[in-house]
C-alpha cells in the first residue's frame, strides 16, 4: 500500500480544459471517493493515476515514486471497470490470478491468493466459467476478485456499480467497504451515485468542470457544503435555497421573519454586509410542528399548503411553496399530512445554511456544527 | 403459431428459395455430376466416351507429374496462406492505430486486391525481366549481391516463389480487411485492463489481441486455403510453368496429348479435399 498525491494536475484536450490544477492527497489506507456530474473531470482524473490519460501539467506521485513518465504496467495499480474488462476468452479462474502471475508471484501465493479472493466474492462455483456465461453481478465480482487478487499500492474503481440493479449495487456497495477496511487499502473511488460516495468515502472529493469544490468527510459535506453546487448536489432531495432579504437582524421572505441571531456562526457584522442571502435547509431538516417537541432555537413555518405527498414507506416526500419557489420537506410516517392540507413546519435554526447570492453562492456561516 | 401458419410458412419459404436453387443446381451441381461420370470414361474431343471404369484414377495414381503438383501445391498453399495472413495481421495492426491520412492509406492498402489481375501481371513481369528489369538492376548492379542476371520467372523453381509473392502481394488486403474490421470491434477496456495488469505492448497483443482475433484468422486461414487450392488465373499468367494442380489439370484437360477423363480424376480427388476444408470451416471455424 501506498499514499497518492497529486500536485497542480492539469489535463486539457487541444485548448478544452477537462482537469484544472487539481490538488489532493490521498493517505496510506485511504478510501477517497471523487464525485461529480458527468463531464466533471472524475474519470480522467482516475484514469492519470492508472496512467491510461496522460498529464498535460502537474505531478502525480504513488508512495514516493513519481510516476508521471511510467507506463501503467510498471505504476503497480489494480483497476476495476465500469464495464468489467473481462478477458473473454479466459475463465474466471484465468481472469482473476492473469495480472498475479505477471507480477511474478510464486504458484503458492497464487493459489492462496485465488482462493481467498473467491471465497471470500463467492466465486468458487464460477471459476471455470467464461465470463460471456456470468450475470452482470458475477462478472462485476470477478473484476472485484482480478484487482484483489493483486498486490498493489493502490486500488482504483471507476464507477464500477453502475451497470447493476439497485439492490446488487447496494449489496456490492456493502461488500467494498467491507473489503477495503479489511485489507486496509489506498483506494480511489470514482461515481455520479452521492450515495456511493457518502457511504463508502473516508473522504469524499467533489468536482465540477475540472474544478475540486470541496473535499472533506462525508459528514462535513452534508453539513458544511462550501457552496450552493455541493449543497445541492449532495443529499436527495436537493438542499432547498430559498432567496431572504436582510433587514436588521432578520432574513425575511413570504410573511416569515427567520431571528438569524439564532442560526448558528452567523457573524452579524458580516450579514450585514449583504442584501439578499440564500438560505439552505436540507429536506431531512424539517419536522411536522405538530409532532416535534418544543425548543427554542426551532423556527416556525406556518401556513404552509401541501402540495403533494409522496408516500416512501417510512419516508413521506411532501412538496410546497417557500419564498416563491418549490420546496421539498421529509416527514417520517408518524405525520399524516394530506395534498392541499394546511400544516406548520419546523426547522432546528442550528441546521440552517446561509449562502451569498454571488454565482459561485458561497457559504456564510462556516463553522463547527 | 399454429401448424397451419407454419406450413403455409413452409410452403412459401420453399417457393422463395426455389429459383435460387434452380440456378445452383443447373450451374454447379449439374457440373460438378457431370465430371464425376465423366472421371470414368476416355473422352475424346468429338465427343465419344468408352468407359474405363477406375483406370484414369490409376493412371494418375502412377503418374509423377501429378505428385510433383501436388506438392508445388502444398509450397504454394503454405506460402501464400502464412505470406496473406502475417502481411495482413501486421497491416491490420498498422491501420488501426491512430495517425494523420489513416483513412487514405487504409483505402491505399486495398488498390492491390482491386487492381485487374492482367494488367498487375504484366507489371511483375517487367520487373523480373532478366535484361530490363528492376529486379536484376538492383540485386546485379546497384547492389553487386551476384555477378549473373537470373530470369526468376523463366526458372520453374524459383518462379513459384515469384508467385507466392504476386499471391501475398495481392491477397493480402482481404485479410487485412476481414482483420481490421475485428480489430476495430475490440473493447478498449481491454487493453487497458491488461495494461494495468502489467502487460506491456507485446504483452497486449499477445494477450488481448490474437485472442480477440481467433476466429477470424482461422476464417482467414481457411479461406484461403480453398480459394488457393482452386487457383487458377493469377499462377497461369504470371508464370504457367508453375505446375499447381489446377494449371496441372488445364494441361491434361486442354494441352498437349488431351486426356479429359484423367482431368476430371484430378478435379473429383481435388473435389473430396475441398468438401473436407469445407466441412472444417462449416463444423469448427463457424462454431467458435
Amino acid at each position: 500500500m501506498s499514499s497518492v498525491i497529486l500536485r497542480n494536475v492539469n489535463k486539457s484536450y487541444g485548448n478544452l480544459p477537462i482537469v484544472k490544477n487539481l490538488n489532493l492527497e490521498v493517505k496510506d489506507g485511504e478510501f477517497v471517493v471523487l464525485v461529480g456530474p458527468s463531464g466533471c473531470g472524475k474519470s480522467t482524473t482516475l484514469r492519470m493515476v492508472a496512467g491510461l490519460e496522460d498529464i498535460t501539467q502537474g505531478e502525480i506521485q504513488i508512495g514516493d515514486r513519481a510516476i508521471n513518465d511510467l507506463p501503467p504496467h510498471k505504476r503497480n495499480i489494480a483497476m476495476v471497470f465500469q464495464n468489467y474488462a473481462l478477458y473473454p476468452h479466459m475463465s474466471v479462474r484465468e481472469n482473476i490470478v492473469f495480472g498475479l502471475k505477471k507480477s511474478g508471484a510464486d504458484a503458492e501465493t497464487i493459489k492462496q491468493r485465488l482462493a481467498d479472493v473467491s471465497e471470500m466474492l463467492k466465486l468458487n462455483d464460477y471459476l471455470d466459467r467464461k465470463p460471456a456465461d456470468l450475470s452482470g453481478g458475477q462478472r462485476q465480482r470477478v473484476a472485484m476478485g482480478r484487482a484483489l487478487a493483486r498486490d498493489a499500492d493502490v486500488y482504483l474503481f471507476d464507477e464500477p456499480l453502475s451497470n447493476l440493479d439497485a439492490k446488487l449495487r447496494h449489496h456490492m456497495r456493502t461488500e467494498i467497504a467491507r473489503i477495503q477496511h479489511q485489507y486496509n487499502m489506498t483506494a480511489i473511488y470514482v461515481t455520479h451515485d452521492q450515495i456511493e460516495a457518502m457511504t463508502l468515502g473516508d473522504r469524499v472529493v467533489v468536482m465540477r468542470d475540472g474544478i475540486v469544490e470541496q473535499v472533506g468527510t462525508p459528514m462535513d459535506i452534508y453539513l458544511q457544503p462550501t457552496n450552493t453546487f455541493v449543497a445541492t448536489f449532495i443529499g436527495s432531495p436537493a438542499m432547498n435555497l430559498i432567496e431572504a432579504k436582510i433587514e436588521g437582524d432578520d432574513l425575511v421572505f413570504d410573511h416569515y421573519r427567520i431571528p438569524a441571531t439564532k442560526i448558528a456562526n452567523v457573524d452579524m457584522h458580516d450579514l450585514s454586509s449583504h442584501d439578499t442571502v440564500l438560505v439552505g435547509i436540507r429536506p431531512d431538516f424539517f419536522e411536522d410542528s405538530a409532532l416535534s417537541s418544543p425548543s427554542d432555537n426551532l423556527f416556525e413555518f406556518n401556513e404552509i399548503q401541501v402540495d403533494l405527498v409522496e408516500n416512501l414507506g417510512f419516508d413521506k416526500e411532501i412538496m410546497f411553496k417557500l419564498g416563491g419557489e418549490d420546496a421539498k420537506a421529509r416527514l417520517d410516517l408518524r405525520s399524516h399530512v394530506k395534498r392541499q392540507e394546511h400544516i406548520s413546519l419546523s426547522v432546528d435554526l442550528n441546521r440552517v445554511l446561509l449562502f451569498d447570492t454571488s454565482p459561485q453562492g458561497m457559504l456564510i456561516n462556516a463553522g463547527e456544527v | 403459431m399454429s401448424s397451419i401458419l407454419v406450413k403455409n410458412e413452409a410452403k412459401l419459404g420453399l417457393k422463395l428459395v426455389a429459383p435460387a436453387v434452380g440456378i445452383i443446381g443447373l450451374l454447379v451441381i449439374y457440373p460438378i455430376l457431370f465430371n464425376i461420370y465423366l472421371s470414368f470414361f476416355d473422352v475424346q474431343l468429338n465427343g465419344d466416351k468408352t468407359f474405363v471404369g477406375l483406370d484414369n484414377y490409376t493412371d494418375l495414381l502412377g503418374n509423377p507429374r501429378y505428385y510433383h503438383s501436388v506438392g508445388v501445391s502444398i509450397v504454394y498453399l503454405i506460402g501464400t496462406v502464412i505470406g496473406t495472413t502475417v502481411l495482413g495481421l501486421a497491416a491490420a495492426v498498422l491501420m488501426n492505430q491512430e495517425f494523420r491520412f489513416r483513412n487514405l492509406a487504409r483505402g491505399l492498402i486495398l488498390l492491390p486486391y482491386f487492381a485487374p489481375v492482367i494488367s498487375v501481371v504484366f507489371g511483375w513481369q517487367f520487373i523480373f525481366d532478366p535484361v530490363n528489369g528492376i529486379y536484376n538492376h538492383v540485386v546485379v548492379d546497384v547492389l553487386h549481391l551476384t555477378d549473373t542476371r537470373e530470369n526468376l520467372i523463366g526458372n520453374p523453381d524459383s518462379a513459384l516463389f515469384v508467385v507466392i509473392l504476386f499471391d501475398i502481394w495481392k491477397h493480402f488486403p482481404i485479410a487485412y480487411l476481414l482483420l481490421l474490421a475485428k480489430l476495430q470491434s475490440v473493447p478498449k477496456d481491454l487493453y487497458e485492463a491488461a495494461a494495468i495488469d502489467g502487460q506491456n505492448a507485446w504483452g497486449r497483443f499477445w494477450h488481448v489481441t490474437l485472442p480477440e482475433l481467433r476466429f477470424v484468422i482461422a476464417t482467414v486461414v481457411l479461406l484461403r486455403i480453398i480459394w488457393n487450392l482452386n487457383r487458377f488465373e493469377d499462377v497461369y499468367l504470371l508464370a504457367p510453368n508453375v505446375e499447381t494442380l489446377p494449371i496441372f489439370t488445364y494441361y491434361q484437360a486442354f494441352a498437349g496429348i488431351v486426356d479429359q477423363g484423367g482431368a476430371a480424376a484430378i478435379s473429383v480427388i481435388q473435389l473430396l479435399v475441398l468438401v473436407g476444408l469445407i466441412w472444417l470451416y462449416v463444423r469448427k471455424v463457424l462454431k467458435w
